[in-house]
């Protein structure tokens, strides 16, 4: 962070001095736009490097926290520079495009690093019966299965008609929410407990319990969903950004 | 001798001198009612039911009194009748009625006398402690409760078995029969003959039954058993009893007889012709690829063998110890079994999977038989001593040039050693040697499991269990253990039914002697011991542990935990731990929390590692360093996996074409397993896990030490 | 009855171990919009260069002068060696001309130095001060005498003041005398009574120099006999001198006439505003020229029309007080400065507001050699 600071001073002191006399204006064109727009495209070679490194996560390159912090701060410094690079000015369309992206992944990246920071606690408060995110089909089917040999061998002293009854209302009231505890009703309990006689509610007590599971790997769902899908937005964009601005750069270069 | 003239019962008797008034009354067709008299066995007394009138001041036991001139004996006055009564009201008090043998037979002699008297209950009061049972045999069940200390089993055992093995126990309320040194039966020196059995009156002893097991085969006809010299001095009785539990089977050759990996709970004895033991899954390790990385490539797992894939740390094993006579070569594991091998002793005595796959190479006839048989014929002193000469024939020279100090003996030495050495049995939780006892022996492990452990301020740590081809003992002998002296530096203990070879001092010391080498790498590898040892106890904490108990985080000497806070749950951990590992994850990010951490399922290095009990290839064990490593001759039959408590160890499916076992000459595709563990990557400077997290949220963590605050606090 | 447990072996052998190598909706989707994104991208600007449009590869709009060439790179962008392209002087030159500065300069800069082009569609000569600030700020010459001011960086800093009114500077050259304080006073005697002169009656705004016949003959005629009601002609004197001599012809006593008349005019009408010079006595005199300067500054161009807004005593003060001809009635830097300071909201002050790099008076005729299919496809 300390490193990332200074070299801001520097570039936009450097920045400050080389715009005013430019004739012509402060651009990419000029000696010193130009370092800064190489300066500024390295770094974002840099940051799309996070990606290749996380494919080789053993090879010792340096520790994924040194390359993650790497990525963040020297992230925010690429704003600043390519702003230097091109004068505060958008000029044509590519160039427009590429100062879009840009700030889009910029803004994407603080917003993802912001939901990183606090997301975890939620899920770790909300969710006491957290399990791994991709394994949540395959949890939950478990889990209905788990219902389903709870009920089906049921050995409890109870007249055949309660336990008629007791079935049904598990087919009624239970397995629906199981199947799908986006979009059916919550079981409620408590009234389930007045209605069922005395001898189920161990039962019943076992099934709130994976109800509750059940409740609490969508919510599992849903913040995961919320620390992840910006990744949609800031990945794709960036590799987009990397790619404009290579051709960018040769083209700039070439004329 | 002179005769003697008396009278019983009004009738004159005439007897030679010697005879007892009972054996008087019993030519004169008088039976007087006894419980601890038995015919061939020499009276004692003790029952006091067979007292008589004999004009004393006392009544007297017949059985023990000897016929005097003019003696006038009433067997049957009303004195004697209510004192036989009474001590039969006495004896039924305490008696579990009806008793195991009444219900087997109906033939209780107590119960018997006591119906006779009339006697339907009893005055007298139940004793209040109970006598227990005692069920440690496999072939005779022993129910103190009926026991009524009539002193028939001890004698039998030792008047006309001369086995000795029961004597007396106790006195007075305490009062019992005891076997050895009061072990438990199936512990002791019993030889399960069943003259006790056959000797006692109640159902103190009997015989068990074999429940619900049915071999298939032809069964074995008792007459054909006893034929055998292997057989010679087993019961009769037990054999006919447990008719199944020992069949005849005949196998073509080419047929498959066990499959490595499965579960059993027989063993084999060879009678004639030869046997092909291999190990069918291919010694390597798997490697898992493919994946989403690449769109179209699918998941694939292959195995890579040793030159392939070399792991730091890895044993070159000469050979690979299995349940069977010898052992495999480590680099073609095939061996050839022949008539009077037992093979599948451990999975018979202990139930552990079968550790290699046996086929016939001719025509093969084998006995198979359970647990119980077993046990008798190991016990059959003659049987015995045919094993262990096997034995030391074939498998002592591999186990001790697998011992890599003793690689370079020489082969004329371990013929000399092979008479010499000694072959002991132990039972479960026998102590083998004590720490702090004075060494005397070197042991190596021919079958069964030993744990050895430490003391230490904390409690017991279990350094590891050995199976098969391992050893102990050399620290101590060469007298470089801690206090100096020769002292034992741990304490060995057998987990099951184990059998050491012991090597005395002085042949140790002879072959120190002879191989000076030998005595440098010891002390090279006892220095290093006791170095760590002292790390160890530099480590003590004085952290109350009650909290950790719950999820058995006491138990653990390193945790993988990931702080919940930071972790955004990405998996960057899992995909490297499986990079690093061919493809398969030693981690599992899931599990039970502690604070705002997860206890992620990685292997914790287990203070006692109840994953190494029972692999029965010696596959798994543990590095200095205390983590565990499993090599890849690992044979998949997951009992690790199982034993570990916290489900650390997984089972990794892939396919291999081998020849097929049911159909030879043709390749058959199968699945087979390998299991895998975490091995904490000692051979980075940093788990791969905790280097990968971008996060900083895993940690590989002493939890001692990281949870302090939290517990403490 | 056993209630629901949860134990670490259960909770670990419920996942499927391989699920991290299995492909899930968000990093799956993360690499199809990767490659859409980038492809997208590619292809766009694929499509415009092998359309030819190339203004999506533009760096900025082109100045007005150029927006022709907007899918003409080539025109300006000629290729050199290899894979670059430079926008040569040559390039420039095909079809612009661009006369030296000044043969002392120290360097000549690069065209595209001043002119940027790709900044939006204003006019290509609008340079930026910093054009010339960079030899002016710190002016050399090449034979290392300079004649003027050294350092200026802007019109209000280092802009010394105009060389009309510098001190010592020459008066004022014209020689008609003329006092603006009388022209101006209120109670000035007209023709027909007493008259308030403004400026604007004898300086127009586009032809500021005021010519007799338009502004000064309705109060001044040249009356020289009051029995004539024509005046001279207002030419020179030999013209004069034959139009007395026919007006008197009829007359007798002509040739007196026309002295006394000649006599008249020589010693008053006319030298009340000319000067009147006798090559040699007893002749006729000759009228000096009256040198009334048209363009005071010859480095800068001043466009009145521009200033409309404000009135000319704003800057032509003196002008009210000004009694003799010598005075030079224009305003000092200061007055300029007043409203052209270089502030946000001030008037704009860039050099080539007034000056002009080019030396036009030295410029060659067009050479460019286009057609029109050339930029029109």
């Amino acid at each position: 962070m300390v490193g990332t600071s200074l070299v801001f001073l520097a570039a936009a002191i450097v920045y400050a001095v080389y715009a005013l006399p430019t004739p012509g204006g402060p651009r990419g064109g000029t000696v010193i736009g130009l370092a800064f727009g190489i300066a500024g495209y390295a770094l974002m070679l840099f940051e799309g490097l996070l990606g290749a490194r996380k494919k080789v996560p053993v090879w010792r390159l340096g520790r994924a926290q040194t390359w993650m912090r790497g990525h963040l701060w020297l992230g925010l410094l690429t704003l600043p520079l390519i702003l230097f690079h091109a004068g505060f000015a958008f000029r044509g369309a590519l160039t427009t495009v590429l100062m879009a992206l840009l700030a889009i992944v910029v803004v994407s990246g603080i917003v993802g690093a912001v939901l990183q920071h606090y997301l975890p606690r939620a899920i770790t408060t909300r969710v006491p019966m957290e399990t791994i995110y991709e394994e949540i089909p395959h949890v939950r089917a478990q889990l209905r299965e788990e219902a389903e040999q709870l009920v089906g061998t049921l050995a409890v002293e109870a007249e055949h008609d309660d336990k008629v009854r007791f079935h049904e209302t598990y087919a009624q009231s239970i397995r629906p929410f199981l199947e799908s505890p986006e979009t059916a009703p919550s079981p409620l309990f408590p009234s389930l407990r007045r209605a069922i006689p005395v001898a189920f509610h161990q039962a019943l007590e076992d099934l709130e319990n994976i109800c509750e599971e059940e409740r609490q790997l969508n919510r599992q769902r849903r913040l995961y969903h919320w620390l992840h899908a910006w990744l949609l937005v800031h990945v794709p964009l960036s590799i987009a950004l990397l790619v404009l601005g290579g051709i960018h750069a040769v083209m700039a270069l070439r004329y | 001798m002179s005769d003697l003239h008396l009278t019983i019962d009004g009738q004159a008797v005439t007897v030679p001198s010697g005879t007892t008034v009972f054996d008087a009354a019993r030519l004169q067709g008088i039976a007087i009612p006894t419980l601890c008299h038995q015919q061939n066995e020499t009276p004692a007394g003790v029952c006091r039911l067979c007292v008589v009138e004999a004009g004393g001041r006392v009544l007297s036991a017949s059985c023990v009194r000897p016929a005097e001139e003019g003696m006038t004996v009433a067997t049957n006055s009303d004195k004697v009748r209510n004192v036989r009564r009474t001590l039969l009201e006495l004896l039924m008090a305490d008696h579990p009625s009806p008793c195991a043998r009444q219900n087997q037979s109906g033939d209780c002699e107590l119960e018997t006398l006591a119906r006779q008297e009339g006697l339907s209950g009893s005055r007298f009061a139940k004793r209040l402690s109970p006598r227990g049972q005692d069920d440690s045999s496999l072939a005779i069940a022993v129910d103190h409760e009926a026991c009524i200390l009539c002193d028939r089993c001890v004698r039998g055992c030792g008047e006309i078995r001369n086995n000795f093995v029961l004597g007396r126990r106790g006195k007075g309320f305490n009062a019992g029969i005891a076997f050895d040194l009061n072990k438990p039966m199936g512990n002791s020196a019993c030889v399960s003959c069943g003259e006790c059995v056959v000797s006692c009156p109640t159902g103190a002893l009997t015989n068990k039954f074999v429940v619900q097991t049915e071999l298939g085969g032809e069964p074995a006809e008792v007459e054909d058993l006893l034929k055998l010299p292997y057989f010679q001095k087993v019961s009769g009785t037990f054999l006919e009893l447990n008719r199944n539990a020992v069949v005849k089977r005949h196998f073509r050759a080419g047929e498959i007889i066990c499959r490595e990996g499965e579960y059993g709970s027989t063993a084999f004895y060879l009678l004639e012709g030869t046997a092909q033991v291999y190990l069918s899954t291919p010694i390597a390790h798997v490697h898992t690829e493919g994946g989403a990385h690449g769109f179209f490539q699918r998941l694939g797992s292959r195995l890579l063998g040793r030159k392939q894939d070399r792991r730091e740390g890895e044993v070159n094993r000469r050979t690979i110890p299995i349940d069977a006579p010898v052992d495999l070569p480590y680099d073609n594991p095939v061996a050839e079994l022949g008539p009077g091998d037992l093979f599948g002793e451990m999975t018979c005595m202990s139930l552990y999977p079968r550790s290699a796959t046996v086929r016939a190479a001719t025509a093969c006839t084998m006995y198979e038989m359970l647990r119980n048989v077993l046990d008798i014929m190991q016990r059959n002193k003659n049987i015995k001593g045919r094993l262990d000469e096997n034995y030391r024939r074939r498998a002592l020279e591999d186990h001790l040039k697998n011992v890599p100090l003793f690689a370079s003996l020489t082969p004329e030495f371990i013929d000399s050693l092979r008479d010499r050495v000694e072959l002991v049995r132990f039972g479960k939780g026998d102590v083998i040697c004590r720490q702090g006892d004075l060494a005397d022996s070197f042991y190596l492990i021919r079958i069964g499991f030993v744990k050895v452990s430490e003391d230490h301020p904390q409690g017991e740590l279990v350094l590891n269990y050995l199976g098969r081809g391992g050893y102990f003992g050399e620290i101590g002998l060469l007298g470089m253990g801690a206090g100096g002296g020769g002292r034992r530096t741990a304490t060995c203990s057998a987990l099951d039914h184990v059998e050491v070879v012991r090597i005395g001092a002085e042949d140790f010391q002879r072959m120190v002697d002879s191989f000076p080498e030998i005595r440098g790498s010891l002390e090279q590898v006892a220095a290093k011991h006791l170095e760590q040892n002292r790390q160890r106890l530099k480590q003590s904490t004085d952290v109350p542990l009650d909290r950790f108990l719950a999820q058995g985080l006491m138990e653990a000497q390193s945790l993988l935990v990931l702080d919940l806070e930071k972790c955004t749950r990405c998996d960057a951990c899992v995909r490297a731990c499986a990079d690093a590992h061919d493809g398969v994850t030693r981690l599992i990010r899931e599990g039970l929390r502690f604070d705002n951490y997860l206890v992620a399922t990685s292997c914790r290095q287990c203070r006692d590692p109840l994953c190494m009990v029972g692999c029965p290839v010696g596959s798994i064990r543990r590095r200095q360093s205390l983590e565990v490593i499993i090599e890849d001759w690992c044979i998949g039959c997951g009992l690790c996996a199982k034993n570990c408590p916290y489900g650390n160890i997984t089972l990794h499916p892939f396919e291999v074409t081998i020849d097929n076992l049911d159909a030879p000459g043709k390749r058959a595709v199968v699945t087979k397993q390998k299991a895998t563990s975490c091995d904490l990557c000692t051979e980075h400077a940093e788990p791969s896990c905790v280097y990968a997290c971008p996060h900083d949220a895993a940690h590989r963590v002493d939890p001692n030490q990281f949870f302090r605050d939290v517990i403490s606090g | 009855m056993a209630g629901r447990t949860r134990t670490t072996k259960k909770l670990a052998q419920r996942i499927d171990l391989n699920y991290f190598k299995r492909a899930y909706p968000i990093p799956r989707w993360r690499r199809i919009l990767s490659i859409a994104a980038a492809g997208a991208g590619v292809a766009w600007l694929g499509w415009a260069g092998l359309t030819g449009k190339q203004s999506a590869f533009n760096a900025g709009p082109l100045a007005k002068g150029h927006t022709i060439l907007t899918n003409n790179c080539s025109s300006c962008h000629v290729p050199a060696g290899g894979f670059g392209t430079k926008v040569t002087e040559t390039a420039c030159l095909t079809c612009h001309d661009a006369p030296m500065h000044q043969a002392r300069q120290t360097f000549t800069p690069a065209c595209t130095s001043c002119h940027v082009e790709h900044q939006g569609a204003f006019r290509l000569a609008s340079t930026s001060d910093a054009s010339c600030t960079q030899c002016h700020s710190s002016l050399k010459s090449a034979d290392g005498k300079t004649k003027f001011a050294t350092s200026i960086t802007s019109f209000s800093s280092g802009h010394p003041d105009f060389a009309a009114v510098r001190p010592g500077h020459a008066p004022d050259p014209g020689t008609i005398k003329l006092s603006h304080q009388v022209h101006l006073k209120s109670d000035l005697k007209g023709p027909n009574g007493l008259v308030q002169l403004t400026c604007a009656d004898c300086h127009g705004l586009t032809n500021r120099s005021p010519s007799y016949a338009q502004h000064c003959a309705s109060c001044h005629p040249l009356v020289f006999d009051s029995r004539f009601a024509e005046p001279v002609p207002h030419a020179d004197t030999k013209t004069v001198h034959d139009f007395v001599v026919r007006k008197y012809a009829d007359m007798g006593n002509s040739t007196q006439r026309v002295e006394e008349a000649e006599r008249l005019l020589w010693q008053k009408t006319c030298k009340e505003c000319h000067v009147l010079t006798y090559p040699a006595p007893e002749t006729r005199p000759e009228i000096a020229k009256s040198a009334i300067p048209v363009r005071w500054m010859t480095h800068a161009k001043f466009d009145h029309q521009a200033h409309q807004l404000v009135t000319c005593t704003e800057c032509h003060g003196q002008a009210k007080t000004s009694n003799i001809t010598a005075d030079v009635l224009l305003p000092g830097i200061a007055t300029c400065q007043k409203c052209h300071n270089g502030g946000r909201t001030a008037a704009d002050s860039r050099c080539f507001e007034c000056h002009v790099y080019h030396d036009w008076s030295k410029a060659k005729p067009a050479t460019s050699v286009h057609a029109v299919a050339d930029f029109v496809h």
